[in-house]
C-alpha cells in the first residue's frame, strides 16, 4: 500500500462516510473501500473506527440499515443515506467547502495584502 | 424527530440486545473477509490476505464496545455490572452488610411506623363522599371549643342553612342491654398495657350483654354517601319519633358475631326492653364520622328509648346533643359558611335569650379523622422528631462503617484507578453499593413497621371490650407510606454514601498503591470526619435517652405522688345499676345499695364502706361556680356567672375518716345533715384561703350554684344553695387532677337516693387489689345482674393524664432511645475496630519499641473517647433545651432532673466506652512481628 497516505483529519470521517452512502447504498466494507477508491488511495482510514462511527451516525438516524446480498451472494448489512441524512452532508459540505477557502485565502496571502 | 430515533435505536438495542450481539459480530465478520477477498483479488494469497486483513482491523472487541457505546447502552451495562458487583460485595462482607442493613432498616421502620399512625390520623382523608368539602360545625363558648349543640339548635341550622348542602348530627353513644344476642366475649389479656404499668379496672359485666349504640340523624348515611352491606341504611323518615323503631348492624358485629347472616334483616331485636327492626347492616370497619366501629346505629329519635337518654335530651336547648356535619355547597368556600351560621346562631340568641348555653359556631374541615391542632402538634413534633433523631442515628451509622471500609478499601480503589477505572464510574458504583444498602433496608423495614402496626393495633383491640365496638384504625399497606419508605432509602443512600464515596475518590494512586495506609498525617484527616460521625450518634442518642429518662421519670413521679389521701387501701366499686336499662325502680335501688353497703361491710378483711357522688382521681370531675353569700349570684338566666368555680363532690360522713383526710378544724357531718341533705358544707383549706384569708371560716356562708344553673350530665342536678354553713375544713387533696393540689373543692352532705350510678369505696385492712374477687362474689350475691367495675384507687392513678402522657412518651421514646443506643454502640465498635485494623502497623512499631499492652489499650480508647465526649456535651445542652420546652407542655416534668442527665450521660459513656473496648483488646494483641512483616 502507498505509505504517502495523509492521516484523516479529525471529525471529516463521518461527512466522508456519508458522501459515500449517498452514491448508492453499500455495506461497512465498501464504504471503506469506496473512499479508498475516489481518493485514490491517498487517505488512511482505521478501519476499527469506520463501525463506530457507522453505528453511531445510525444512531443518530443520519443514515439506515438493512441485511442484503453482497456481490458474491453473501449476507452483508448494506447503509443507505436517509433524508436527515442527505440534509446534514449538504451542510457538512457547505461548511467544509467555506472553511476550506478561507484557509486557503489565509495561506494564500502576501504581505502586500495585508 | 432526531431524538425520537435515538431513543427507537437505544430501545432496540437494549431490548434486542442478543440479536444486536450477533449482527455486529456478522457484520464484522463480514468486512474482515470481504477486505481480504479484495487483497486476494489484487494477488496477495489467500492465508496471506486474511491475515493481513485482521492486523488492518485491529482489536474486534474494542471496536465492538465502541460500537455498544456508539448506541449509548453502555451506561446500562456498567449498571447492571456495578450491581452485579455490589451484590458480590455485600455478600462477601456480611458482617458489614447485616449491620448496616439492620441499622438503616431500625431507622426506616421506625420512621415508616410513624408516619402511618400520623397518616391515618391527620392526611387520610375519611372515608366519607366529598370529604374534601366536609366540614364539622362545633358550638363554641368560653372555654369550649368544640361543643356540641342541642337537637333543636341542630333542627333551627339544618333547616336555615344555605352555604351548607345537609346537616346531619351524630349524637354520642350509649350502652343497651338486649336478650336476644349472646355475645362471645373474648378473655382480653392486654399484655402491652399492662407490661407499660397501666392497670385496667376490672369489669363484671352482670348477666346482661351490653352493646355501644351509636345515635345518628336520619340523613347521616346518606350525607356521607354510605352504602349497606344488607339491607338498607337509614332515611330521613326513621329518624321521627313516631315513627316504629329500627336500628342498623355494624358490618363488624355482622360477620363476627352473626355469621354474616343475610336474614338478619327485618328482625327484630329487644334493646333496653324496646322492640327494634332491624333495617339494615353497615359495610365491615365502617366507622362513617367516629374513632372506632359501634356494635349498633340508631336514629337520634330512639334516644329517649334507649341507654340514659330522656325526651328533655331532644327538647331541651340547654342539653348538650352532638357534633354536627355537613358538605359545603358548589362554589361555597369555608369562611362564607362559617359567616352564615354565625348569623343564624345570633337568631338564636335572639330568640331564645334566656338559654344559658347559647354561644357561637365553629365551622371546621373534617376531611381527615384528626387535625393536628396547637394542642397536639407539640407531641407529634416530639415523635417525629425523636423517630428523625433515630434515622439520623442510622445514617451517621452506615456513614461511618462506609467511610471505615473506604479506607480499607483504598488500596482496591487505587488499583482500579491506575488501571484506568473513571472518576466518574468508580463514584457511580460507590453510590449503588450504598443504594443497594439503602434499599435492602428499605425492603426490611417495610415489614418491620407493618409489623409493629399491627402488633399495636392487635393489643389495642384486645385491650378493648368487645361491646366497646371495634377499632378501625387503618394500616393497611399505603402506596404513600410505600413511596415514603422507599424515599428515605434512596435518600439516605445517597447522602450516607456520597461523603465516602468522595472520600475514597480522593485517593493518591501512588500512596494506596503503596499501601500507606497507616501514614500518620493520613490518618488524621481522615479521621476527622469519621469522629464527626460519632459525635452526632452519641449527641443524638444522649437527646432521645435523657427525655426518655425525663419522661419516665416524671411518670414514676406521679405514681409516687402523695394525693393526700390513701389509696392503697381503698377499691372504688361503680354500680351501674341505675342505667334505665336494668328497669330497676326508685326504690329497688335504694334498697340494693343499703344491701349492698351491709354485704360489703360484713366482709372479713373490710374496715369501712362509704358513698359518694365520683371517687377522686378517677375523672367525672364536676364544677360549680361559687361565692361568699354577698357576692350576688347572677339572677336567674340572664348574665353570666362571675363567681370562680370549684370543684365538689357529694360524700357521707365517714368519707374523710375512711380515705384519710384530716379534719383541719371543725367537723364532718352528721348523718342527720347527710340524710336531708342540709345546707351544709365542708370546705378544703385553700377554699378556706381564698374566700377568707387569715379568718376562721367555720360558721360563715357560702352561696353555690344558681337557681337553674346547668347539668353537669344530663339528668343531673347542679347543686344550688343561697347559703349553706361551712362547718368543717379539710387538708388540701389532688382528688381532680394529679398534678396539682386541688384549687377550690367543696364537699356536700350525700343522701343516698341523690346519685343515679353509685359509687361506693371500700377501705381494706390489707392491700386493697387482693379483696377484688371476694367483693365481686359479694356484689353478685346481692345481685348477680349488677354490672359492675372494681378497680383499687391506686390503680385509677394510672388513668391520670399525666401519669398517661409522661409514661406513653417516656417508654415510646426509651424504645426509640434504646434503639439509638444499640446503633451508637455499633458505629463505636465499628470505629474503633477499624482504627485498629488500620493501626495495626503503627501499633506494631510503637509494641516494638517498648510500648506497653495497657499504654496501646489507653491509646487506642482514648483517640474513641474524645469524639463521644464531644457528642455527650452537645448532646446533653441540646436536651436542656429540649426538656425545658417539653415540661412548658408537661406540667410536672423537672426539666433539670440531674438524675436523669447525668446518669443517662454516664450510662451512655460506659456502655460506648464498653463498645470500643471490645475491639480495642485486639490492638493489645497484636504481635509486634506479624504487624511488621504485614508491609
Amino acid at each position: 500500500m502507498d505509505k504517502k497516505q495523509m492521516e484523516l483529519l479529525q471529525g471529516t470521517l463521518d461527512m466522508l462516510i456519508l458522501k459515500a452512502v449517498s452514491l448508492g447504498p453499500l455495506h461497512g466494507c465498501g464504504v471503506l473501500l469506496r473512499i479508498q477508491q475516489i481518493s485514490k488511495d491517498r487517505l488512511e482510514i482505521q478501519q476499527g473506527s469506520l463501525y463506530p462511527t457507522l453505528y453511531r451516525l445510525e444512531h443518530q438516524g443520519l443514515i439506515t440499515s438493512e441485511w442484503g446480498e453482497s456481490e458474491n451472494k453473501r449476507k452483508a448489512k448494506y447503509y443507505r443515506l436517509t433524508a436527515a441524512g442527505k440534509r446534514k452532508l449538504q451542510t457538512e459540505a457547505e461548511k467544509w467547502n467555506r472553511m476550506a477557502d478561507v484557509i486557503a485565502g489565509i495561506l494564500q496571502s502576501t504581505p502586500e495584502e495585508v | 424527530m432526531r431524538f425520537l430515533n435515538r431513543v427507537q435505536s437505544w430501545m432496540r438495542a437494549v431490548t434486542r440486545r442478543s440479536r444486536m450481539e450477533r449482527e455486529m459480530d456478522a457484520e464484522l465478520r463480514f468486512h474482515i473477509e470481504a477486505f481480504a477477498e479484495d487483497l486476494a483479488r489484487s494477488g496477495v494469497p489467500r492465508a496471506e490476505a486474511l491475515r493481513r486483513a485482521r492486523i488492518e482491523f485491529g482489536g474486534v472487541e474494542r471496536t465492538k464496545e465502541e460500537c455498544r457505546d456508539a448506541r449509548g447502552i453502555s451506561f446500562i451495562d456498567s449498571l447492571f455490572q456495578d450491581l452485579r458487583f455490589g451484590l458480590r460485595m455485600l455478600r462477601k462482607n456480611p458482617g458489614f452488610t447485616a449491620t448496616a442493613v439492620l441499622a438503616l432498616a431500625l431507622g426506616i421502620g421506625v420512621n415508616t411506623t410513624a408516619f402511618t399512625v400520623f397518616d391515618a390520623v391527620a392526611l387520610r382523608p375519611r372515608a366519607v363522599k366529598d370529604p374534601d368539602r366536609l366540614v364539622g360545625v362545633y358550638r363554641t363558648a368560653k372555654g369550649e371549643d368544640y361543643g356540641a349543640f342541642s337537637y333543636p339548635d341542630y333542627i333551627y341550622y339544618r333547616d336555615h342553612t344555605k352555604t351548607l348542602s345537609d346537616l346531619a348530627m351524630w349524637s354520642g353513644e350509649t350502652n343497651v342491654t338486649t336478650p336476644d344476642l349472646s355475645v362471645a366475649n373474648k378473655e382480653n389479656v392486654p399484655r402491652v398495657a399492662g407490661a407499660l404499668g397501666f392497670q385496667l379496672p376490672q369489669l363484671l359485666q352482670g348477666g346482661v350483654e351490653r352493646l355501644t349504640c351509636v345515635f345518628v340523624s336520619g340523613n347521616y348515611f346518606q350525607l356521607l354517601g354510605a352504602h349497606p352491606a344488607a339491607g338498607r341504611l337509614f332515611l330521613p323518615e326513621d329518624d321521627q319519633s313516631g315513627e316504629p323503631p329500627v336500628v342498623v348492624l355494624s358490618g363488624n358485629f355482622w360477620q363476627s358475631q352473626l355469621h354474616s347472616n343475610p336474614g338478619i334483616v327485618g328482625s327484630v331485636i329487644h334493646l333496653d326492653r324496646m322492640a327494634f327492626t332491624i333495617v339494615g347492616v353497615t359495610p365491615v370497619d365502617y366507622v362513617g364520622t367516629l374513632s372506632r366501629v359501634p356494635v349498633l346505629w340508631a336514629p337520634i329519635a330512639a334516644r329517649p328509648l334507649l341507654g340514659d337518654g330522656t325526651r328533655e335530651s331532644l327538647e331541651n336547648r340547654n342539653v348538650p346533643a352532638g357534633i354536627v356535619y355537613g358538605h359545603l355547597k358548589a362554589g361555597i368556600a369555608l369562611p362564607d359558611a362559617q359567616a352564615e351560621l354565625k348569623v343564624l346562631a345570633e337568631q338564636l340568641r335572639a330568640g331564645y335569650p334566656d338559654v344559658e348555653r347559647n354561644g357561637g359556631v365553629r365551622v371546621i374541615s373534617e376531611r381527615t379523622f384528626g387535625s393536628i391542632d396547637l394542642e397536639a402538634w407539640p407531641v407529634v413534633a416530639a415523635t417525629m422528631g425523636a423517630v428523625a433523631l433515630l434515622l439520623l442515628i442510622a445514617c451517621a451509622n452506615v456513614a461511618s462503617l462506609l467511610l471505615a471500609r473506604a479506607a480499607t478499601r483504598r488500596r482496591e480503589i487505587g488499583v482500579r484507578l491506575s488501571l484506568g477505572a473513571g472518576r466518574r464510574r468508580l463514584l457511580q458504583q460507590l453510590l449503588i453499593e450504598s443504594t443497594l444498602i439503602a434499599l435492602v433496608a428499605g425492603a426490611v423495614g417495610l415489614p418491620l413497621a407493618y409489623g409493629t402496626l399491627h402488633l399495636l393495633v392487635v393489643e389495642i383491640a384486645s385491650a378493648i371490650p368487645s361491646y366497646w365496638g371495634a377499632i378501625a384504625l387503618q394500616v393497611t399497606p399505603d402506596i404513600r407510606i410505600f413511596g415514603y419508605t422507599v424515599l428515605i432509602s434512596l435518600l439516605t443512600g445517597v447522602a450516607f454514601g456520597l461523603t465516602p464515596a468522595l472520600q475514597a475518590l480522593r485517593v493518591d494512586v501512588n500512596s494506596a498503591l503503596k499501601d500507606s495506609g497507616s501514614m500518620l498525617g493520613q490518618r488524621l484527616s481522615k479521621s476527622r470526619l469519621r469522629d464527626l460521625l460519632i459525635v452526632v450518634q452519641v449527641a443524638a442518642c444522649l437527646v432521645l435517652l435523657i427525655n426518655s429518662a425525663l419522661l419516665l421519670r416524671g411518670s414514676q413521679r406521679a405514681l409516687r405522688i402523695d394525693p393526700g389521701f390513701d389509696t392503697k387501701h381503698v377499691v372504688h366499686l361503680s354500680l351501674e345499676m341505675a342505667e334505665p336499662s336494668m328497669g330497676y325502680s326508685q326504690a329497688r335501688l335504694l334498697k340494693l345499695n343499703r344491701q349492698l353497703m351491709d354485704e360489703i361491710s360484713r366482709l372479713p378483711g373490710i374496715t369501712a364502706v362509704t358513698q359518694a357522688s365520683r371517687a377522686p382521681i378517677s375523672g367525672g370531675n364536676r364544677f360549680v361556680p361559687v361565692g361568699t353569700d354577698d357576692a350576688e349570684p347572677p339572677a336567674s338566666g340572664g348574665g353570666k356567672d362571675k363567681r370562680p368555680t370549684a370543684g365538689y363532690s357529694y360524700v357521707l360522713p365517714n368519707y374523710f375518716g375512711m380515705l384519710g383526710i384530716p379534719i383541719v378544724s371543725g367537723r364532718s357531718f352528721t348523718v342527720q345533715e347527710a340524710e336531708t341533705e342540709g345546707p351544709v358544707v365542708i370546705i378544703s383549706e385553700a377554699t378556706a384561703r381564698r374566700f377568707w384569708p387569715g379568718q376562721n371560716p367555720i360558721g360563715k356562708s357560702l352561696a353555690i350554684g344558681s337557681v337553674n344553673g346547668p347539668a353537669p350530665y344530663p339528668g343531673v342536678t347542679a347543686p344550688f344553695s343561697r347559703g349553706s354553713e361551712v362547718v368543717g375544713v379539710v387538708r388540701d387533696v389532688r382528688s381532680l387532677f394529679l398534678n396539682r393540689v386541688d384549687e377550690l373543692y367543696l364537699y356536700l352532705p350525700l343522701s343516698q337516693t341523690r346519685e343515679s350510678t353509685s359509687t361506693l369505696l371500700v377501705h381494706t385492712s390489707g392491700r386493697a387489689s387482693s379483696l377484688l374477687p371476694t367483693l365481686g362474689s359479694a356484689v353478685r350475691r346481692v345481685d348477680p345482674n349488677l354490672p359492675v367495675v372494681l378497680a383499687p384507687l391506686d390503680w385509677m392513678v394510672s388513668f391520670d393524664p399525666y401519669f398517661v402522657i409522661s409514661r406513653i412518651g417516656g417508654i415510646l421514646s426509651s424504645i426509640v432511645g434504646a434503639l439509638g443506643l444499640f446503633l451508637a454502640c455499633l458505629g463505636v465498635y465499628g470505629m474503633v475496630g477499624y482504627s485498629v485494623v488500620e493501626r495495626t502497623h503503627e501499633i506494631g512499631i510503637r509494641m516494638a519499641l517498648g510500648a506497653q499492652r495497657q499504654q496501646v489499650l489507653g491509646l487506642v480508647l482514648r483517640e474513641s473517647a474524645r469524639p463521644m465526649l464531644f457528642g455527650t456535651v452537645i448532646g446533653i445542652a441540646v436536651s436542656a433545651a429540649i426538656s425545658r420546652l417539653i415540661s412548658t407542655i408537661l406540667f410536672g416534668l423537672n426539666p433539670a432532673d440531674a438524675i436523669s442527665f447525668a446518669g443517662v450521660s454516664l450510662l451512655l459513656i460506659a456502655v460506648a466506652m464498653f463498645a470500643g473496648w471490645l475491639p480495642a483488646r485486639r490492638a493489645m494483641r497484636v504481635d509486634p512481628m506479624v504487624a511488621l512483616r504485614y508491609e
